[in-house]
């Protein structure tokens, strides 16, 4: 190492990486001017600030876990990112639904069968294609003003930053605690036959996940699984009561909205 | 399944909680930047991914269904969010005709000033040129070529 300089130390590297996609994201979110360099620069310091990521990213112990881990992760973030900056809302959504595509890898990396498929199934399957239809009724021809600007692209841009910066270092101080994140011992210590049952039921990774899984849902949690049943039909009942309030209630709304006077 | 990476890895946690930070802060720029109302609710789904990734991470770690029964129900709640969001949004827009979240600043405080839209530039986006399927029959009588193109979507 260079004398003069100092050692560039993974909290440097997370910093200049977090710069990065504040200055990229203030760049590439829609400011009412439209130019080219600026999308450019955007996108080179974004692929700067995704680069530094990698790098102080921790290295997962063989050549084919991190190519899959790294491919589906950058699919879900740049997706992410391309659906808050895209102008259009259509596309917007369809960035998401890449974004989720990626989400579903990263879980499914992560040994959660059922809740990968399941976010294809249940977000891009329905809520997303809920979202599409709703755009096909109400998108008005044509770009609108309001998704050619943003409110104070550079404060949310640098607000997002700093919490990343700030959960990214703490999150990469996990490693040097040890006492941290620790897993209690439970299957070491384990001898007799009744207690190897269950560290094996509560085992995402064995085998039948996804039967065990509904086991623990309705086993241990079935009241939440039963207030969850009320939440969807409370929804349901609120949906159709608010859409079903009649002209007279939409005229007095109208006159609301226009001159800003409640009756 | 043969698990890709080894159960107790502290490494796979990290870094699958970082990538769930990332969605999570790009799902809290959007919502706060954007303005349109159908933008910000995906940015709020945005950011519940994110929260869905690092509680898996957490159950992959600590080696429970905690973190995972947990996302089910977060995907219910998104369910029911995405619903009833939807219905404001569209009464909204039969209210206002805009999906812009600046139309509901007539709910704002009587003290507080009307936020007022700077003039844009025009903007130098080209039209969109969409594919065109060739009429194949004929037109029923009295039917005209129906014009439904957008110039953008």
């Amino acid at each position: 190492m260079n004398a003069g300089l100092p050692e560039l130390t993974p909290g440097m590297l997370v910093a200049g990486a977090v710069t990065a996609a504040a200055a990229s994201l203030w760049l590439l979110l829609p400011r009412g001017t439209e130019s080219r360099l600026a999308r450019w620069l955007g996108l080179v310091l974004g692929a700067a600030a995704i680069s530094g990521f990698i790098v102080t990213g921790r290295r997962l112990g063989g050549l084919g876990e991190e190519a899959v881990f790294l491919t589906v992760s950058l699919v879900a973030v740049v997706s992410g990112a391309a659906t808050i900056v895209t102008r259009s809302p259509v596309y917007s959504a369809i960035w998401f639904a890449l974004a989720l595509s990626g989400v579903a890898g990263v879980l499914l990396v992560l040994g959660a069968q059922f809740l990968g498929v399941a976010t294809i199934v249940v977000y891009a399957g329905a809520i997303l294609v809920m979202f599409l239809f709703v755009l096909m009724l109400a998108q008005p021809s044509g770009l609108a003003s309001y998704d050619r600007v943003s409110n104070e692209p550079l404060l949310s841009a640098v607000a997002g930053a700093v919490l990343l910066g700030l959960l990214s270092l703490s999150i990469g101080r996990m490693s040097a605690d040890p006492t941290c994140c620790a897993v209690p011992a439970k299957a070491a210590a384990v001898s007799d036959a009744g207690a190897a049952a269950t560290a094996v039921a509560a085992d995402p990774l064995a085998a039948d996940q996804v039967a065990r899984l509904g086991g623990e849902l309705f086993g241990r949690h079935l009241l939440a699984v039963e207030v969850a049943g009320v939440l969807l039909l409370v929804a349901l009942i609120g949906a159709i009561a608010v859409v079903a309030r009649g002209e007279a209630a939409l005229e007095d709304d109208r006159r609301f909205f226009e001159g800003g006077v409640r009756r | 399944m043969t698990p890709l990476v080894a159960a107790t890895s502290t490494a796979l946690l990290q870094n699958a909680l970082v990538v769930g930070a990332m969605l999570f802060a790009l799902g809290l720029v959007g919502i706060l930047t954007r303005r349109n109302l159908i933008v910000m609710f995906l940015s709020a789904e945005l950011m519940l991914q994110g929260i869905s990734v690092s509680l898996v991470a957490w159950s992959r770690h600590h080696g429970d269904f905690g973190g995972h029964v947990l996302v089910i129900f977060v995907l219910t709640v998104a369910a029911c969010e995405a619903a009833v969001a939807l219905v404001f949004v569209l009464q909204a827009f039969a209210r206002t005709g805009r999906l812009d979240v600046a139309a509901w600043q007539a709910l704002r405080e009587a003290t507080l000033a009307r936020s007022v839209d700077h003039a844009l530039p025009a903007s130098d986006a080209e039209p969109q040129r969409w594919p065109r399927l060739s009429t194949a029959g004929v037109l029923p009588p009295g039917a005209e070529e129906p014009s439904l193109e957008r110039e953008h979507v």
